[in-house]
């Protein structure tokens, strides 16, 4: 029975069980990696992995189940135990299934057959080949914490009795590598991946092995600076951390329950006019691209903002009924959990300076080029994130630098990018060029 | 020596005669070592939030998850299909990690008698959800009639009963069932000009439900609302290199982060921690005495069994300052002729363990709080604690104070808000200056995130005085 067939099943018994709305979510996945160490397998992996949601409403009460069998008993069951939960949550109006014109009834997915039928040797080679490629780049690079390559696959379906009724499918293939650099008693680790939703689109195995070793032996040395103020620039990776941060200040039950720092900011200029931030759930080829979201609702692109100014927060249905908003297809989910709001194909728009750029209009400041802790707290406002990277002087990269925090103020922050690189990559499904902080507390010594 | 149960036995997760079919499928291309995972998980779940209860839930996994290894190499596979063939293809796949082929012989295992550190009667997941849910609406209440300031209370409450069985081809065989239930809250109080601060509190563990009987929901409610309250009006903290006196239980987790991983066996071995070869060296102040215990009672991070089949243990990891032991699996600890203690844990059976704390906590000195805090003449107090992270390579650690407060002149004063300790783990340990008799325990709320795989934790710390630790935060 396909996966679709299941959740119109499971649906059906929903309602035999006394589900006045019920909708199920299923996915099948299927995964192969394999771990390298000097050349060697450390570890293959291989595994196939299937489970089923079922949300059911019922006089306007929300129950949740889900489990791996699926089986016409094992259906039944978790039909009959998500009525029963519904029975303990309270009424809630904006309780109710996304239906009609909101729903995408797009079967689609960016899946790519060549990932299907990668060999098995592939993962093998590409491994070892990231591996030398770090052990050749830097000879004080002899350990790894590890290297690796994998492929993955996944089939998902939803079904509702509001219409909802879509397929999707995905393909996955990644190479990564954490190589260790040692030199006078200190250990210096940096990694470097990419996973694409096509195999022809991965980066070459040697080219991630190289970079990952150049990035963990540029650490060698590193010391602690002084407490100061100054400029900070974040490389891509770090830039796209804290968009991603801050994106949590953009989910509109945050912004509803009055929880977030730019929820009275709507309309108004939040961040510097370069700053645009953009979901886009139909990206080509994006890491999170996909036909629907969780909900069945059809994906699009949500700039969020827009030259600088607040033009849109994150809803997925529920949430959007109980905020007089319309959804803006941003539930996310896995069979296992309940939708909740999220980002899909996150980016910050690239800009048009050249990172070097970006690094030469500084005199004294912090490249930031890997972080440590969570960040940002958008109910306060705060940011504090523990920080490594290169002290720039004289517009150059000078000398590494370790055990700092970089802090401040997010609204403060927004306001005070100066600077946004031409070096956007979408190497994950959150994004983001290179960018600089006019001034930022940097603690140390 | 632990007498064997009594009582009679449940029938196993998956019959022994085919969980020993599985052991000499995964055999057959010449590995030396197999191993085979059962486990099935029921769990519920409540969440509060508006004043009302959002949603129940409940869900259960169950499935399979086969281990061979030949050498240092491993071959994982796994299943949530339960019939027989699919069980088996599960098994060769894992075998692959070996190529050959083998004679095998049949594998028997026996049953490892165990004793029981958890303090659970009834299983969580026969406690019937309106008794969860009942917590969440007394945490609620509790915490909104606090304080008029606190304006959004969200509560959860999860629970877990999770079976496994664990059988491998040195014979072993190990049966337990970990149940583990967890009451939170976080509350944010609005105060002026939009001025908002959170609080979070919570516990909970491998205990009977009627923990919350004395761990009561008000006092998980209207401590979460404290804290939101306290900080209002903070001041941003003083950035730099300052000393701190951190108040005991949750602030654990700066042994987590600063020393524990960096002790764990995989690290160990691939020589990728500062911490390898450097057993009998000193690593911490000698105040400083860290011990891994997957024995305490009802601990969040205690287990009868690793997922490995070994017993939990009591572990000093470094005493007196001196490091005397690594967290060990099975696969590091054969891998370089130790002892497993009983540290190899995995999140599920879709996953190959990895070796992990359990309970870390540091052991009692013999000052009371009021005169580690007395001494200091300028610094910061940090009662309550957010989560860590650490790069074991080289040793930068931070952990993220929720609740802090300046001292000054032996006086605990103003509010600070932002505030997080950046460090290195052995420097960090070597800067502590003063250990308080206090020692105490999390109230039951950590999970350790390790390569994509969470499992449960524990951590403790009495009150613990450390000098010349980089604050980070943006005030003068």
């Amino acid at each position: 029975m396909s996966l679709l067939d299941t959740c119109e099943q499971l649906v059906k018994l929903a309602g035999k069980a006394g589900a006045a709305e019920a909708e199920a979510y299923a996915e099948r996945t299927r995964d192969a990696s394999v771990r390298v160490r000097d050349g060697e397998i450390e570890q293959l992996e291989q595994a196939s992995s299937k489970g089923i949601g079922l949300r059911v409403i019922t006089g306007q009460r929300l129950g949740f189940a889900y489990g791996t069998d699926l089986s016409k008993g094992g259906l039944k069951q978790l039909a009959e135990k998500a009525v029963a939960l519904a029975k303990g949550a309270a009424k809630d109006p904006a309780n109710a299934l996304p239906r009609g014109a909101e729903l995408g009834a797009a079967s689609a997915g960016d899946y790519d057959p060549a990932i299907a039928e990668i060999p098995p040797d592939w993962k093998l080679r590409a491994a070892r080949e990231a591996e030398s490629a770090a052990r050749a780049e830097d000879a004080r690079v002899r350990k790894f914490d590890s290297t690796g390559a994998g492929d993955f696959l996944s089939e998902s379906a939803i079904f509702s009795s509001r219409g909802a009724r879509g397929e999707s499918r995905a393909s996955y293939a990644y190479v990564y590598c954490s190589p260790v650099a040692e030199a006078d008693g200190q250990l210096q680790t940096a990694s470097w991946s990419d996973t694409r939703r096509t195999l022809a689109r991965l980066q070459r195995p040697e080219e991630v092995g190289r970079i990952a070793a150049r990035r963990a032996a540029r650490m060698l040395g590193a010391r602690k600076p002084k407490t100061q103020r100054v400029p900070v620039v974040f490389e891509p990776q770090l830039a796209a951390g804290f968009i991603g941060g801050i994106t949590a200040a953009v989910n509109g039950l945050l912004v509803h329950k009055k929880s977030s720092f730019l929820g009275a900011l709507l309309g108004k200029r939040v961040a510097a006019q370069d700053v645009t931030l953009v979901d886009d759930a139909t990206l080509e080829h994006g890491i999170a691209t996909r036909p629907f979201d969780g909900e069945g609702v059809e994906s699009r692109r949500t700039a969020v903002i827009e030259n600088g100014v607040l033009r849109s927060f994150l809803y997925d249905a529920t949430t959007a009924r109980k905020a007089k908003a319309k959804s803006t297809a941003s539930a996310s989910r896995g069979w296992s959990t309940l939708p909740s709001i999220g980002t899909s194909n996150l980016y910050l728009q690239v800009g048009k300076l050249r990172p070097e750029e970006i690094i030469r209009g500084v005199k004294s400041g912090l490249y930031v080029t890997a972080m440590l802790g969570r960040g940002a707290d958008v109910i306060s406002g705060d940011y504090s994130r523990g920080a490594n990277g290169i002290w720039i002087e004289n517009g150059e990269l000078a000398y590494p630098v370790q055990e700092v925090t970089v802090s401040g103020n997010l609204l403060q922050m927004l306001q005070g990018i100066d600077a946004v690189g031409n070096d956007l990559d979408f190497r994950s499904a959150t994004a983001a060029p290179t960018i600089r902080f006019a001034e930022l507390v940097v603690s140390g010594a | 020596m632990p007498r064997k149960s009594k009582e009679a036995r449940r029938a196993p997760l998956l019959p022994l005669p085919l969980v020993e079919r599985l052991l000499s499928a995964a055999m057959a291309r010449g590995a030396d070592f197999a191993e085979v995972y059962v486990e099935r998980n029921t769990s519920t779940a409540a969440m509060l939030d508006e004043g009302t209860i959002k949603s129940a839930q409940s869900g259960s996994i169950t499935g399979v998850g086969v281990r061979a290894i030949r050498g240092a190499q491993v071959g994982y596979a796994h299943s949530d299909d339960l019939d027989e063939p699919a069980l088996l293809r599960t098994a060769q796949t894992a075998a692959l990690i070996a190529e050959g082929s083998r004679e095998t012989g049949p594998v028997n295992v026996s049953h490892v008698p165990l004793p029981t550190y958890y303090q659970v009667r009834t299983p969580l997941a026969s406690v019937d959800v309106s008794r969860k849910i009942d917590l969440l609406k007394q945490a609620n209440a509790a915490a909104r009639s606090y304080d008029r300031r606190v304006q959004q209370v969200t509560g959860g409450y999860a629970d877990q009963t999770r079976e496994i069985l664990v059988a491998n081809t040195l014979g072993h065989l190990a049966e337990d069932r970990q149940d583990l239930c967890r009451l939170s809250v976080q509350c944010v109080a609005f105060g002026k000009n939009g001025e908002r601060r959170t609080g979070f509190y919570g516990g909970g563990g491998r205990v009977d439900f009627r923990f919350f009987e004395d761990f009561s929901p008000e006092q998980v409610g209207r401590e979460a609302a404290r804290q939101a309250v306290a900080t209002l009006g903070a001041v941003p903290a003083p950035a730099g290199p300052q000393t701190v006196v951190l108040a005991p239980g949750w602030s654990g987790i700066l042994l987590h982060e600063a020393v524990g991983h960096g002790l764990e066996a995989d690290f160990i071995r691939k020589g990728t921690s500062l911490f390898a070869g450097k057993l009998g060296e000193k690593v911490a102040s000698e105040l400083v005495t860290v011990i891994d215990d997957g024995t305490v009672a009802g601990g969040r991070g205690s287990i009868n069994v690793d997922d490995e089949g070994n017993p939990g243990e009591r572990k000093v990891l470094i005493e007196h300052g001196i490091l005397k032991g690594y967290l060990y699996d099975h696969l590091n600890a054969t891998l370089t002729g130790q002892r497993s203690t009983g540290s190899g844990r995995r999140q599920s059976f879709r996953h190959a363990p990895l070796p992990r704390m359990t309970n870390t906590y540091l052991a009692p000195g013999d000052q009371s709080a009021d005169e580690i805090i007395g001494a200091v003449d300028r610094g910061l107090y940090c009662r309550q604690f957010g989560g860590g992270q650490v790069d074991i390579s080289n040793g930068n650690f931070v952990f993220e104070i929720s609740e802090a407060y300046l001292i000054e002149k032996g006086e605990i004063t103003k509010p600070v808000k932002g505030a997080m300790l950046i460090g290195v783990g052995p420097e960090a340990l070597k800067n502590v200056s003063a250990v308080g008799s206090d020692a105490s325990h999390d109230p039951g709320l950590g999970t350790c995130g390790k390569d994509g795989q969470t499992v449960p934790v524990g951590v403790g710390l009495p009150t613990v005085r450390i000098d010349n630790v980089t604050v980070g935060g943006t005030g003068a």
